[in-house]
């Protein structure tokens, strides 16, 4: 791997694997303020889509396809991603298009757009688990735009002028700093001039951060949807916690394996799942986002088990706070969750997406190695420790299920 | 001991370095290897059944037995095998659907391939020697009992069954699979129903293990960075069948189309409307109109460029969809071909008549060069996708060994994609898809219940 400034300040990262068929681009930029009105970022990532000066939405639907070229751009919590992949021979072909869509899109139809938007999102929210799942981002990260949802995009997006696009648009273009990473089977010196021809209208400049600081959880926060036909109770209890660049980093990553993330070995699996039989799916998720991390545990059981699972999840919580690991467990922690971020590169994209984050984290496309070696120094005290400090604080916990059985748990009057 | 006569095969395999190396044994248990570059390896094997084996007294036993395969054998206790290779970190789980079962562990090749020797013990062992213990599947319950507090696998497949049934695709595709056949076995949902689960017994469900888990019903395939010639001796020994005998698999007669179609609309408490049109498409094996159709589900609904995207939804003034496309399932006895809808409830009818009205115009005008060599680029496109990671490659060898019982349609497939032309297209559209036929099924919101 190779890592390149071109003439615009962008820089890039470039690797061949060989024996790939499809290479895969990923561009990051990254936000350096909140959205002014919701929803703005994934109506314009969607509108990159919509046509350009020199072809219509049709045509160039009709052109990726033909050439079997994927485009995603998507609004993440703390940046865009432009995701592009392609067969190896389409290099250039697929540069073209990105070229015409970063440089000439029109935003005509952004009314459409939003309507379309607001179709696919209401679509969305038919999922009992979704709906959770927005309501527990509200619940922990309150008045944060990290809460923001699907409803609230629904809600506001038809705001949304032509001169926010634009103004958003021009900001991305020419300011916001991006950074690139290429992967495929390809001759490495002929990417640069590639690179250097399609994207040389883009700028990068130094980002000043204007985001709003996530506020601490003061006193416990449960909030609660009544869906009456719910055949599962969605549960979602969780933590706000330290993120990625904090020492914490890794003693995170096994505090996941060891509660939920490793499995059919891990304990919420085992106790919750094997022994009591009261899930198909029951997890612990960390997702570390750049101002926050957010730890949660999730259960879909059958109503009639809220009280038994929040319990359930509560003793497993306070015994990794209250005892100490075995060494075979944090032995086996440490080789599941090492040996399984190989699978976090096994393909192209994978790749690509993966370092080209640790780039725009700052980090460095070589960090996976670093982090390993972090993961493989934790101590078992550290793990309780690190448990103690944060699952102590107060948390947030949202349920899903019919109003009889939230009465029974004590969660609604 | 006479030494075991093996029969090898090479199959030149689109995308990958070398060619796939597949030995048949004498008693039909068949091994496939692969190679494929980098750090991860794939062990797997596939079994010959699913809930194409299964009837109304036992729905749903492929998949219950799936989970209770992970409860220990005579060597290892339940959760030794799953707790043994996570911490090595690997990923380990299992699948059932229509034609087949199959159990797979991806995992760190390791030091010296030490990680290949230790899986394929414990993976073969799981295959040959499940012991299915009377407490791990649970009691027989009443499910209107609400006193029960042991709770034990029965119940985590329960468990499973609710949280389908509060997906609404799930829901409106169950409800289109069972109205697409009368009699055929892949009417019935592959998790089954709580009330088979709850009571079904644990001598069945070991008869089953029995009559359907035979060497010649199963194939184990290896993918990764590793030698063929130190791994097949390994895995035939480990694979020791001990000359367990092979059952005759009954052979069901496929369903036919239903001549007028099909009709049916249920109920749920969501706010937009799901639905979807399905029809009877060809057999797996039949890899040419397979891909006929496979190529029409792409130029129908696949994808921002296809026809019911640009047309009913890109073209729309109103907005009557959200969500629209095509999908198409590969199946022993034959295929299923669907277009798949998310809409406005109050445009119901105005929905169902412009997805007939795209269909018909594909079924009576058929389609141009240009979007034909579009479907051929992308089912390529497609295919190199797929062997990008050692469990995809594991996943497409393991269907057509088991779906198609032959793995050299995977060498004809780029040939096969070529040779298709326009014409071959409306052929095939004309012999599937006659609008009067279809199959129509609508997840509508409660409050439109008459």
């Amino acid at each position: 791997m190779k890592k390149i400034i071109l003439n615009n300040g962008i820089e890039a990262i470039i690797k061949k694997n060989k024996n790939t068929p499809r290479t895969a681009v990923v561009i990051y930029v990254k936000l350096n303020k909140d959205e002014e009105k919701c929803g703005l970022y994934h109506l314009l990532t969607q509108l990159l889509l919509q046509g350009t000066k020199n072809r219509t939405s049709e045509e160039l639907a009709a052109e990726l396809d033909e050439n079997a070229i994927d485009f995603c751009f998507e609004k993440k919590s703390d940046y865009i991603r432009l995701k592009m992949q392609f067969l190896n021979e389409d290099l250039n072909k697929a540069f073209e298009l990105f070229q015409d869509v970063i440089e000439n899109s029109t935003f005509n139809d952004y009314k459409k757009e939003i309507q379309k938007i607001k179709g696919e999102l209401t679509a969305d929210l038919d999922s009992a688990k979704i709906q959770a799942q927005d309501e527990y981002y509200r619940t922990i990260f309150k008045n944060h735009p990290y809460s923001i949802g699907r409803q609230e995009i629904i809600n506001e997006i038809n705001s949304i002028t032509k001169k926010d696009l634009i103004n958003t648009y021009k900001e991305i273009k020419n300011v916001l700093k991006k950074n690139i990473a290429i992967i495929g089977d390809f001759d490495e010196n002929k990417v640069k001039p590639v690179l250097e021809k399609y994207l040389k209208n883009l700028s990068c400049k130094e980002n000043k951060e204007e985001r709003q600081k996530v506020k601490k959880i003061a006193k416990n926060r449960i909030s609660t949807i009544i869906k009456e036909d719910a055949n599962q109770a969605q549960i979602f209890l969780g933590w706000q916690t330290p993120t990625i660049k904090t020492k914490e980093y890794p003693v995170i990553i096994l505090l996941n394996t060891i509660l939920g993330a490793s499995g059919l070995s891990s304990r919420l699996f085992l106790e919750l799942r094997e022994k009591k039989g009261l899930a198909y799916t029951v997890r612990s998720v960390y997702e570390p986002y750049l101002l926050c991390g957010n730890f949660f545990v999730y259960i879909a059981t059958e109503p009639k088990n809220i009280k038994i699972s929040i319990d359930g999840f509560k003793k497993e919580i306070e015994k990794i706070m209250t005892e100490p690991i075995s060494e075979e467990e944090l032995h086996n922690a440490k080789n599941n969750a090492i040996g399984k971020r190989q699978f976090y590169q096994e393909t192209n994209m994978l790749e690509a997406a993966l370092k080209g984050n640790y780039e725009y984290l700052g980090l460095g496309y070589d960090y996976e190695e670093k982090l390993n070696k972090l993961i493989s120094k934790v101590t078992k005290e550290e793990i309780q420790d690190t448990a103690k400090k944060y699952f102590s604080q107060p948390n947030a916990l949202c349920v899903l299920a019919p109003k009889k059985y939230l009465k029974e748990a004590g969660l609604v009057k | 001991m006479a030494k075991e006569k093996i029969k090898k095969n090479l199959i030149k395999y689109p995308y990958l370095e070398r060619p796939v190396e597949i030995y048949e044994r004498e008693n039909g248990h068949k091994i496939v290897f692969a190679y494929k570059r980098g750090s991860l390896i794939n062990i797997s094997s596939w079994v010959k059944t699913g809930s194409i084996n299964e009837n109304d007294e036992n729905n749903g036993i492929s998949h219950f037995l799936e989970h209770l395969m992970f409860k220990g054998t005579s060597k290892h206790k339940a959760g030794e095998f799953d707790r043994t290779l996570e911490s090595r970190g690997a990923i380990v789980n299992a699948a059932t659907w229509k034609d087949y079962t199959f159990y797979y562990v991806t995992i760190p090749k390791g030091i010296d391939s030490k990680n290949f020797n230790d899986t394929l013990k414990l993976h073969a062992d799981m295959m040959l020697d499940p012991i299915i213990p009377a407490n791990e599947i649970g009691d027989p319950f009443n499910l209107n009992d609400k006193k029960i507090t042991t709770k034990r696998e029965r119940h985590v497949v329960i468990e499973e069954i609710r949280m389908r049934k509060d997906q609404p695709w799930t829901k409106v595709y169950n409800q289109c699979n069972n109205d697409l056949y009368t009699s055929h076995p892949y009417k019935r949902d592959v998790i089954g129903n709580e009330q088979i689960i709850s009571t079904i017994k644990r001598e069945t469900i070991l008869d089953y293990y029995k009559k359907f888990y035979t060497p010649n019903n199963i194939t184990t395939i290896i993918v990764g960075d590793l030698k063929a010639e130190e791994i097949i001796p390994k895995i035939i020994k480990e694979f020791d069948f001990k000359g367990r005998k092979n059952t005759i698999l009954k052979e069901n007669k496929p369903d036919k189309q239903i001549k007028g179609g099909k009709y049916s609309e249920v109920y749920s408490d969501i706010n937009t409307g799901f639905l979807m049109f399905g029809y009877l498409g060809s057999k797996a094996g039949d890899i040419k109109t397979s891909t006929i159709l496979e190529m029409i589900c792409l130029i129908l609904g696949q994808g921002q460029s296809s026809r019911l995207y640009q047309e009913l939804i890109e073209k729309s003034k109103k907005t009557i969809f959200n969500i629209v496309s095509t999908d198409y399932y590969h199946f022993r006895d034959g295929g299923n071909l669907f277009v798949q809808a998310n809409f406005i409830p109050d445009e119901k009818e105005n929905a169902i008549k412009l997805i007939k009205n795209q269909i018909e115009k594909l079924y009576n005008q058929g389609i141009d060069e240009k979007e034909l060599n579009k479907a051929k680029k992308k089912l390529k496109s497609a295919f190199a996708e797929n062997s990008e990671t050692v469990s995809d490659i594991a996943e497409t060898i393991g269907f057509y060994m088991t779906v198609c019982d032959k793995l050299d349609c995977v060498e004809e497939y780029i040939n096969v994609i070529d040779k298709i032309t326009v014409k071959d297209i409306e052929v095939t559209a004309k012999k599937f898809l006659n609008t009067k036929n279809a199959v129509i099924s609508v997840l509508m919101p409660q409050k439109y219940k008459k």
